[in-house]
């Protein structure tokens, strides 16, 4: 019932809308124009809808050796430098600098493989960065983030390697 | 979704007929007081200063024309402020009992105000606060039989360009891949969308898609991909340089460029600023057309092939204005004022020439709180202590608290010219000083002798109301105080597209 309320209310406006917009066009002859939400696209045929978190295509081509941390190439690479990357017993971590802007970082994420010491991948994660306007917190721009992931409890001991990239990355 | 929809345009075109009552002054004939224009308006364009404040334009003039100069922008007949305020999640629209306004905006929901007509909150493109989808003004001239263009220095997905041909819940979702945290928003939506939702695809898979821009014009190829030229070129667009193989575009691409539908990106990311080029003529990057370049082939390519005279409707905007001011650069965001107000004299010669197009240029928001201060003085960032309040000789002017005095320069804020004898400190207040056309010939940018002295208040947007100047019938509904959604109205009405 309430779904038909707001349907109602919404032909009511629409029908507000377009008669609005007849009477003050006519100069431009668009009394037979089509409907404005009409000209919004909201399908995009072909396009196949995204069916999980990103990823990058060269982690499971990287055979890093062990003890190091490699870097996977991603479509931002000419955006930022990686700083004091590390792989222990806990966790993959390092430093993200973005060198294209200076204007804050909006999104940022940091994809890490794990492999073993025959190189396999054994594991992929991520660290996500969203920067948020709930709690108003309008910072100095910054350029720099730090970031760390875990490595699963079930894998401590196996892990020899790591490689990470950047997917995503936007800055205001 | 299609039920979202009709709910969402219905109240744009609310907006549309509340913004034109409030306004009240909108006449597409009337053209002697606004210039140039003898009847109907055919071409729009809106040329967009990201970030560009009132002391901006004063402060580009003044750099390169003296104070007793102009620029191209000041010499439209029709000025006017605009008020730039955004609302939070899940309110409604103003006068509602539910709207809950946000004094400073981004630039997403600023373009928003202007290309829907509705507010929204910050982040937030094509949907009302909300979260409910809503027409853009490019979105309705196409759907109307004009041609349209797309034009900025910036990633063609950030904020201002994707305002008008693109639906988000979050300006983040730029691609080229889907991310949870970039692109959805339970706060406004409850739950997760499935992610077939316009509103969570990746806003380079739309604007690849969606055909509302013919012309489209940038940077940001990064964000597109082989999948994306495909579907540029089953829609006609002639693709300049090569998303699948992140080949970008060039000058000379873009000169010779013709056809009714081009897509253009000249940078992975955002274009390079024009200091840059102009000191590195020999670099790659200084193979990137600058904003008067490619304001000047987009009017050719949309003015060439104009629908049988339908006419177009053109967005440009000079991005790296804000960018730069975030980063209180003020050499550097001098000169990007200097390439927008050259696209701005592009625009206008073209209006001139042709008698039936309104021209409009204006900005977001205002970046950074920037100023002039007078040559010689200083700001509370760089002072011990803010001025005195206390009058001695009459009380009354005394407040609380009090400070009898410590106004003075902080020598550890304040350690030279920050573009000059300054500049090695990276925790320095003082200001950047300019030359002008005022100065004699020896004074020098970062010297105490140069007249233009400008700071800044912080590193972000500030709420201020923005400047707007108009030439074209239809101009006067500009002038005096607008709000940023009755630009929706103005442009709706000069095209004939509603209201």
């Amino acid at each position: 019932m309430q779904n038909k309320r707001v349907l109602t209310l919404a032909g009511l406006l629409v029908a507000v809308g377009l008669v609005a917009t007849t009477a003050c066009s006519d100069q431009h002859g668009a009394a037979q124009a089509p409907a404005p939400a009409a000209a919004v696209k909201t399908a995009f045929p072909g396009l196949t809808p995204a069916s999980g978190e990103p990823t990058l295509d060269g982690l499971s081509q990287q055979h890093p050796a062990p003890g190091t941390v490699a870097t996977v190439p991603g479509p931002f690479d000419d955006r930022f430098d990686f700083a004091d990357l590390t792989l222990n017993r806990d966790a993959v971590s390092g430093s993200i600098k973005v060198t294209s802007d200076v204007s804050e970082i909006l999104e940022l994420q940091v994809i890490a493989g794990l492999y073993d010491s025959n190189g396999q991948l054994l594991h992929t994660g991520r660290f996500v960065y969203h920067r948020t306007e709930d709690g108003h917190d309008h910072q100095a721009p910054e350029e720099l983030e730090t970031f760390s992931i875990a490595l699963p409890s079930q894998l401590h001991g196996r892990v020899a390697s790591a490689a990470v990239g950047v997917p995503v990355l936007v800055n205001e | 979704m299609s039920t979202r929809i009709r709910t969402g345009s219905a109240a744009a075109a609310v907006v549309l007929l509340a913004g034109a009552v409030g306004t009240g002054v909108v006449s597409s004939t009337s053209a002697t007081a606004a210039g140039g224009s003898n009847g109907r308006v055919k071409n729009v364009i809106y040329l967009l200063g990201d970030g560009m404040g009132r002391t901006h334009v004063t402060a580009a003039r003044e750099r390169f024309y003296g104070a007793a100069g102009h620029l191209a922008m000041e010499t439209m007949p029709v000025v006017g402020q605009v008020s730039t305020y955004a609302v939070e999640k899940n309110s409604g629209q103003p006068g509602a009992a539910d709207f809950v306004p946000n004094y400073v905006t981004d630039s997403a929901s600023a373009a928003t105000a202007w290309a829907s007509g509705v507010k929204t909150y910050n982040a937030a493109l094509g949907i009302d606060g909300k979260g409910k989808v809503v027409p853009t003004a490019m979105e309705l001239a196409k759907q109307a039989g004009y041609r349209t263009g797309n034009v900025s220095t910036a990633e063609i997905t950030d904020a201002t360009p994707a305002g008008q041909m693109s639906h988000a819940l979050a300006r983040g979702c730029q691609g080229p891949s889907y991310s949870d945290a970039a692109c959805q928003d339970t706060k406004v939506t409850g739950a997760l969308l499935p992610t077939s939702d316009v509103r969570v695809t990746p806003i380079a898979d739309q604007i690849a898609r969606n055909g509302t821009a013919d012309v489209i014009l940038g940077g940001g190829l990064a964000r597109f991909d082989a999948a994306d030229e495909k579907a540029l070129q089953e829609q006609g667009y002639t693709v300049l340089g090569s998303p699948a193989s992140q080949a970008v575009a060039t000058r000379g691409n873009l000169a010779s460029a013709q056809g009714d539908k081009v897509f253009g990106l000249f940078n992975k990311g955002n274009l390079t600023i024009e200091k840059y080029k102009r000191e590195h003529p020999d670099s790659p990057q200084a193979a990137e057309p600058s904003l008067p370049e490619m304001t000047s082939k987009a009017i050719d390519l949309l003015a060439g092939n104009n629908g049988g005279g339908k006419g177009f409707y053109l967005q440009v905007e000079g991005a790296l204005i804000d960018k730069r001011s975030h980063a209180n650069d003020a050499a550097q965001t001098l000169e990007e004022m200097k390439a927008f107000d050259d696209a701005v004299k592009v625009a206008l010669d073209f209006a001139k020439r042709d008698g039936h197009t309104l021209v409009i240029v204006t900005a977001d928001h205002e970046c950074a709180g920037f100023n002039i201060i007078e040559k010689g003085s200083f700001t509370n960032a760089e002072a011990a202590a803010p001025p005195v309040n206390v009058d001695g000789g009459n009380t009354a002017n005394n407040s609380t608290p009090t400070r009898p005095g410590g106004n003075v320069k902080d020598p550890n804020r304040s350690t030279g010219i920050v573009n000059g004898a300054g500049a090695s400190d990276p925790r320095n207040f003082a200001p950047a000083t300019f030359r002008t056309p005022d100065d004699p010939a020896a004074v020098r940018d970062g010297s105490p002798e140069a007249s233009l002295w400008l700071t800044y208040l912080s590193g972000n947007h500030t709420g201020a109301d923005v400047p707007v100047f108009a030439y074209g019938s239809g101009a006067e509904a500009m002038a005096g105080s607008i709000d940023n959604t009755d630009l929706f109205t103005v442009v709706g009405r000069a095209l004939g597209l509603a209201g």
